[in-house]
């Protein structure tokens, strides 16, 4: 107690003379009676998406391309859509297929039929040309075995005519229990028994090759006979023609010799469009033979902000709003995305972004982005909003009244830089970082017993305190034994008990992707496959548990285990439980091991997994912190990193993994990294060009402090430490190494229960609930009115009003308060220590507490900005 | 040790100070009412004459129809299960033995026996489904029932128009949004969350009043230097909404503070100990008295969620077996829970005459196989269940829809959770066809074309 008090009196000592010497500056602001009504700020100026500002001065035609760049075609059945794209003077794009003039230059080899489909007529090359308003543009077209084209293949042609028009949709017969008796792969992911079903199940009905047209797969969909999913293709239509021609020509089996999709494109790639805009798509797959086809008909769309952008179920892209969405395109388990945008229509000067800060090469990825949007960044934050930010983010704690005057006054051209290394040395910086790894662990009392927690977080916390590499961290997990008390991290395996779970986590922790879908069928978003969920699985089938301690049973929780050795047995599979063989042990995408491989397979998947190779062990971790700082992660999610959920600069996130990978995975370089960009010290003031920019880095995003540094805080400005149940006064919340320790506080402000690993486990919301505990709750409260807290020490010393109004604003918003407010605030506390009180002694004291109360629930207080 | 203001008590209860604090409370604050600023149109139907209230008990876990409401005695055991159906009070209707009570009250609820989706057979999708009529897809969250009825009703008085009890729904397995919350409507529609238990002994509202030691007049200094001291940082509220919303949520926990009926609605300890046995000594049953009291006070949406979760807690998700429940528990437990608080309710709205004008839904997330599985249970079956509706215009003492032979199937009628969220609407008196902006300026019908109430149900 004497101890802290000594503390706080240097504290207050050290910005005494600031204190003084501020009191005489002026203030910029009219003065403002703290009793006067709340006032209500202008509305944030909110740009009209639908001003149709760019045909004031329309742009002249720079020149056009046709898409795609080259015309492939094989056998006379397929044909190629062609897109005509226009680049203008200002930089935007549009498709002016429908406008411009395409000819072919000899009609033998193909045709252009008026919605600029390309037919083949015969074998041979020619030369496609597009015409308009002076421009030209030509593409080669090759035509090959017109006249021996292949069969039609069930795998390449059938299936994707049946997903498309959603015969094996999770709602009807690609459901787990099929529909009415008809079930198939979801999607399509399984050719051979779908070809089984089609051919051989209900008596072979579904498909007549001596009379196609009495396929049930023919008269169902086309509402011939009555059919419970209604019409889905007419017949004579295209999808008609593929499965009749498939049956006619005696129903080909998928064979494992097929050609088989390898990768699909999308065109335009990219493109900056005007509001209003129509744009179509093209999608061509290209198969392990190396021919590719237009499967633009047979792909499946979805927009990843229909404010931006809507697309139907032909790729046709109608242009909505301002900002840029991906449209991701599926084809046959593969994933790609096209990324349209509509620049906001601001006139900004080039100087805009010429003069923009770069600190580090996350500046010029943002800036980049930020300029092909026309969205300006705000210009860079304050000394003391970057101080306040940086200790907030970095390591969970306000700066002290005494660092802040002197990081203030300083006035080196490198004091940032100097204050984040400064900061990383901090103890507070090795909590913050273990607390959150903690929370990713799910290290809690809920699974382990106190020993074991204990161990484990301290290996986490003494991982962080020497910057081990994220690499060995990761692999050190991975592969743990021994004993649980002296191995902390082993303790990861006695939280994951289960292959599959284990599995689970492994891929949500390390990789940031979600496998649970692929429990059951592929994933329906993912290119993972049920094949490998099950592969992944066993290899964690060998992990033994070996106690000779008594295990705790806890209430609603379970077995608790005490001091347990981990160790992998020599051999030992995990049971498939729906093919009721083990599966070859194989990490996800990577090649398999053979069941026979003796020991400890986690070693494998450890290598797999932190392989620079591996694209998802570095985003997951560069993503995750860097959500941290940036409050939202470049992919979001961060616990769902997939191909249909890309990042909002992808430039920019590889970058950073590249970086960091070369950095030998090492974290707190990372946290330099993305701390000493010019991105990070951006004000979090918006301009009115980007205020409804919440995801590109214009300007810095206001976070609700997280529940534990926010109670840390309280307790910092007051002076009165937490006391935990059955832990030491004094401790933090950043602290403990348990998220199961009773706190009232913590759970109302939305701490993680620990129970999955996921980003979402912890809110920032907030509540009626949270507006009641700091009003009339007794954390806040108690603390301002235990003895001998900050205000008391402020008083004892005969500090006037002026200076501990000025002494809490340092040690609660890291700067001093302006003129105005030091009026208001203090024609108000004068008027309120005069009152007399019901109950209250000492009315300064008590006007003291309620000031510090009004400081301490205030916005500026409750957000990191 | 200086204490300063810690000792000198100032009770509450005497009259005089707790004007001084109703009345500085009153000077401060006007209302929840927030600008509804989203409406995309102003409403031209006409006001219904009634202004309906609803109840929404989510049976969490997904109660198993074969057990339940839709009995198939004559199906072979592996199908029919342990039960056996019972009489009620209308001739033709009968429901498992497991609910005596509720079978006194069935002309006032009527089932409908034909409910499925074709969402993915996990808790967390048939939560979305069935409190907001729509899965969640493409980024967009649908608000849920209360959250728009306060979005177009606002508050009644000092009440807060939309509450839930006890807790959120916390971790189904899925990690999927549940539907209880405001949507794209915002969060400063979602509901207040009680956060107690009400069958808690000492249950109260955590931090309803200030303590003894903070007077009215300091309540309300507190409160305008908060303001004062706020207004730097304006400037908040144009990027991030949660700033703003931090605002309403001080505000309205100020007009519960200072609203004596607002109180008084969450005080349990009024009613008889008679009452409360009555209802089950245990979380459901007194959640349902709760919500009784809240909605004779002027709460227009209550949900109840009979669980938090399915894992280690005895609940309607009887796969046999852990950490999930066994079929015996129907009878055991979770039967009678839900038979006496729901049967209590019916008694005591239908008593005070609110029934007319408070709808009381009773569902779960979906329906269960209608095979018994190996561990005894069943699993998730989101083909087949039944949803229970009584009051708020519902004709009771009928059945709407069936299911085939063994509960497997919709058979007659068959309703999605976009026809329940239809039937929900027009109760309610919310025209289907309203259309909600979202905050990129979507637009998104109530529910969608093609959906309509199921007209039969009402009276």
């Amino acid at each position: 107690m004497q101890h802290r008090n000594l503390l706080v009196i240097v504290a207050v000592a050290g910005c005494l003379t600031a204190v003084l010497a501020f009191s005489s500056s002026p203030g910029g602001q009219t003065p403002a009676h703290p009793f006067a009504a709340p006032g209500h700020g202008s509305p944030a100026h909110k740009a009209a998406p639908s001003a149709a500002q760019h045909s004031s001065s329309p742009a002249a035609l720079t020149r056009i391309e046709i898409l795609p760049a080259s015309v492939s075609m094989i056998g006379p059945r397929y044909s190629q859509r062609l897109l005509v794209e226009g680049t203008f003077a200002d930089g935007h794009q549009e498709e002016l297929t429908s406008r411009a003039t395409i000819a072919v230059s000899d009609l033998k080899v193909a045709q252009v039929n008026k919605d600029s489909f390309v037919f083949p007529q015969g074998d041979g090359r020619a030369t496609i040309t597009a015409t308009m308003q002076g421009h030209r543009a030509t593409v080669p077209l090759i035509v090959d075995r017109y006249t021996n084209a292949p069969d039609w293949s069930f795998r390449n042609d059938v299936l994707p005519v049946m997903t498309k028009v959603g015969c094996n949709s999770g709602p009807c017969h690609g459901a787990a229990a099929g529909k009415n008796g008809f079930k198939l792969s979801l999607r399509g992911y399984d050719a051979t028994t779908d070809y089984y079903t089609l051919t051989h199940q209900a008596l072979a009905r579904r498909t007549d090759r001596i009379e196609p047209a009495k396929s049930l797969i023919l008269l169902k969909p086309t509402a011939t006979v009555a059919h419970g999913g209604g019409r889905r293709f007419d017949v004579g239509s295209r999808e008609y023609l593929v499965m009749s021609g498939w049956i006619a020509q005696g129903m080909p089996a998928p064979m494992e010799s097929d050609a088989k999709v390898t990768e699909i494109q999308v065109l335009p790639r990219e493109a900056s469009l005007q509001a209003g805009a129509q744009q179509q798509l093209i999608v061509t797959a290209v198969y392990s033979d190396g021919h590719t086809a237009d499967v633009t008909r047979w792909a499946k769309y979805d927009s990843g902000d229909e404010g931006v952008a809507t697309v139907d179920n032909n790729g046709h892209v109608t242009m909505r709003g301002y900002g840029e969405a991906p449209v991701t395109v599926w084809y046959q388990s593969h994933v790609t995305f096209s990324r349209l945008r509509i620049p906001f229509p601001y006139k900004l000067e080039d100087a805009v972004f010429k003069r923009a800060a770069r600190n580090n090469f996350i500046d010029g990825y943002v800036l980049k982005h930020l300029e092909a949007l026309h969205i300006p960044p705000s210009p860079q934050a304050t000394d003391a909003e970057f101080m306040r930010r940086a200790y907030l983010d970095a390591a969970g704690i306000l700066p002290k009244p005494s660092e802040v005057e002197k990081f203030l006054k300083d006035t080196s051209p490198d004091k940032r830089r100097r204050l984040i290394d400064d900061l990383m040395q901090r103890p507070e910086f090795v909590d913050y970082w273990a607390y959150k790894w903690s929370d990713m662990l799910l290290v809690s009392s809920n699974h382990l017993a106190n020993d074991e927690m204990w161990s484990y977080y301290n290996w986490i916390r003494d991982s962080v305190a020497s910057n081990k590499p994220w690499n060995q961290f990761a692999s050190q997990i991975v592969t743990a034994t021994g004993k649980t008390l002296e191995n902390g991290a082993a303790n990861y395996w006695l939280i994951h008990r289960d292959p599959l779970d284990t599995s689970e986590n492994m891929a949500q922790a390390f990789m940031g992707i979600n496998i649970s879908c692929a429990h059951c069928h592929n994933h329906p978003l993912a290119k993972w496959t049920q094949k490998d969920y099950y592969g992944m699985a066993n290899l964690f089938a060998r992990v033994r548990l070996k106690t000779f301690a008594p295990t705790t049973l806890r209430a609603a929780v379970g077995p608790i285990f005490n001091d347990v050795t981990v160790y992998s047995a020599p051999t030992g599979e995990f049971m498939d439980d729906r093919l009721m063989i083990p599966l070859p042990p194989k990490p996800l995408d990577a090649v398999e091991l053979s069941s026979e491989t003796p020991g400890d397979t986690r070693q494998y998947f450890a290598k797999w997994l932190t392989s620079p190779e591996n694209p998802f062990f570095a985003r997951n971790i560069v993503n995750r912190v860097w959500r941290n700082f940036m409050g939202r992660g470049l992919i979001e999610p961060v616990d769902d990193l997939r191909d249909t959920n890309p990042a909002t600069n992808d430039e920019l996130l590889n970058a950073l993994v590249k970086d960091f990978v070369a950095h030998n995975f090492d974290v707190d370089y990372l946290i330099r990294t993305i701390m000493q960009s010019a991105t990070y010290q951006t004000s979090s003031r918006p301009l009115k060009e980007n205020v409804d920019d919440d995801k590109y880095g214009s300007h810095f995003v206001i976070k609700r402090l997280p529940a534990e540094v926010l109670l840390d805080a309280y307790s910092q400005v007051t002076q009165v430490p937490e006391k935990f149940a059955e832990y030491p006064v004094g401790m933090r919340g950043l602290q403990l190494p348990d998220t199961a320790v009773k706190s009232y506080f913590l759970t109302a402000f939305g701490r993680p229960i620990r129970q999955q690993t996921r980003e979402s486990e912890r809110t920032s919301v907030p509540t009626i609930t949270q507006a009641l505990h700091v009003i009339n709750g007794e954390t806040l409260n108690n603390k301002l009115r235990s003895p001998g807290n900050s205000v008391d020490m402020l008083l004892r010393l005969g500090f006037s009003d002026e200076q501990i109004l000025d002494y809490l604003y340092l040690a609660s918003f890291t700067r001093h308060p302006t003129g105005s407010e030091r009026a208001a605030l203090l024609e108000g506390l004068a008027s309120a220590e005069k009152e007399k009180t019901a109950g209250i002694d000492d009315s300064r004291r008590a006007a003291w507490i309620d000031m510090s109360w009004a400081l301490l629930t205030g916005k500026e207080f409750m957000f990191n900005y | 040790m200086f204490r300063l203001d810690a000792d000198k008590r100032v009770h509450f209860c005497d009259g005089v100070t707790r004007r001084d604090f109703l009345h500085a409370g009153s000077l401060g604050f006007l209302g929840l009412s927030m600008p509804q600023f989203l409406r995309l149109k102003a409403m031209a139907a006409p006001k219904p004459e009634k202004d309906v209230n609803c109840i929404q008990l989510m049976l969490v876990g997904g109660p198993s129809q074969l057990d339940t409401w839709d009995m198939k005695p004559d199906a072979p055991a592996s199908i029919r299960g342990p039960f056996k159906p019972i009489k009620t009070n209308v001739s033709g209707i009968e429901i498992s033995e497991i609910f005596p009570r509720m079978a006194k009250h069935a002309d006032k609820f009527a089932l409908v026996r034909s409910v499925y989706h074709t969402a993915a057979a996990v808790h967390d999708t048939g939560c979305q489904m069935m409190q907001t009529g729509r899965l969640f897809q493409g980024g967009l969250e649908s608000p849920n029932y209360g959250s728009v009825l306060r979005f177009e009703k606002g508050p009644r008085g000092d009440m807060p128009p939309n509450v839930l009890l006890p807790h959120m729904i916390g971790q189904l397995g899925g990690n999927l949004p549940h539907g209880d919350t405001g949507g794209f409507l915002g969060k400063g529609y979602d509901p207040f969350v009680l956060n107690a238990d009400p069958a808690d002994p000492n249950f109260k509202v955590p931090d309803m009043l200030p303590p003894d030691y903070i007077s009215a007049v300091r309540v309300d200094r507190r409160r305008s230097w908060r303001q004062e001291v706020d207004k730097s940082v304006q400037y908040f509220e144009a990027t991030n909404p949660d700033t703003k919303l931090m605002d309403a949520t001080f505000n309205q926990a100020y007009t519960l503070m200072t609203s004596a009926k607002a109180r008084e609605a969450f005080e349990l300890s009024q009613e008889t100990d008679e009452v409360r046995k009555r209802y089950g000594l245990n979380r459901f049953g007194q959640g349902c008295l709760l919500a009784r009291r809240l909605v004779e006070r002027g709460v227009r949406f209550v949900t109840l969620n009979m669980f938090e979760t399915v894992f280690n807690e005895i609940t309607w998700d009887i796969h046999g077996s852990a950490p999930f429940s066994p079929i015996s528990c129907y009878s055991d437990l979770v039967g009678p829970m839900f038979d006496n608080g729901y049967s209590s309710l019916l008694e005591d709205l239908s008593r005070i005459g609110l029934l007319d004008t408070t709808l009381v839904l009773a569902t779960g997330e979906f329906g269960r196989t209608p095979r018994i599985n190996p561990a005894g249970g069943r699993d998730h079956w989101p083909q087949c269940w039944t949803v229970v509706l009584a009051g708020g215009g519902i004709q009771g003492g009928q059945v709407v829809g069936a299911s085939d032979a063994i509960g497997g199937a919709p058979k007659d009628r068959p309703v999605t959770p976009a026809h329940l969220a239809a039937t929900v609407y027009k109760s309610l008196g919310i025209p289907i066809d309203t259309e909600l902006k979202t905050p990129q300026g979507r637009i998104v019908r109530l529910v969608d074309h093609g959906f309509d109430p199921i007209d039969e149900l009402f009276a």
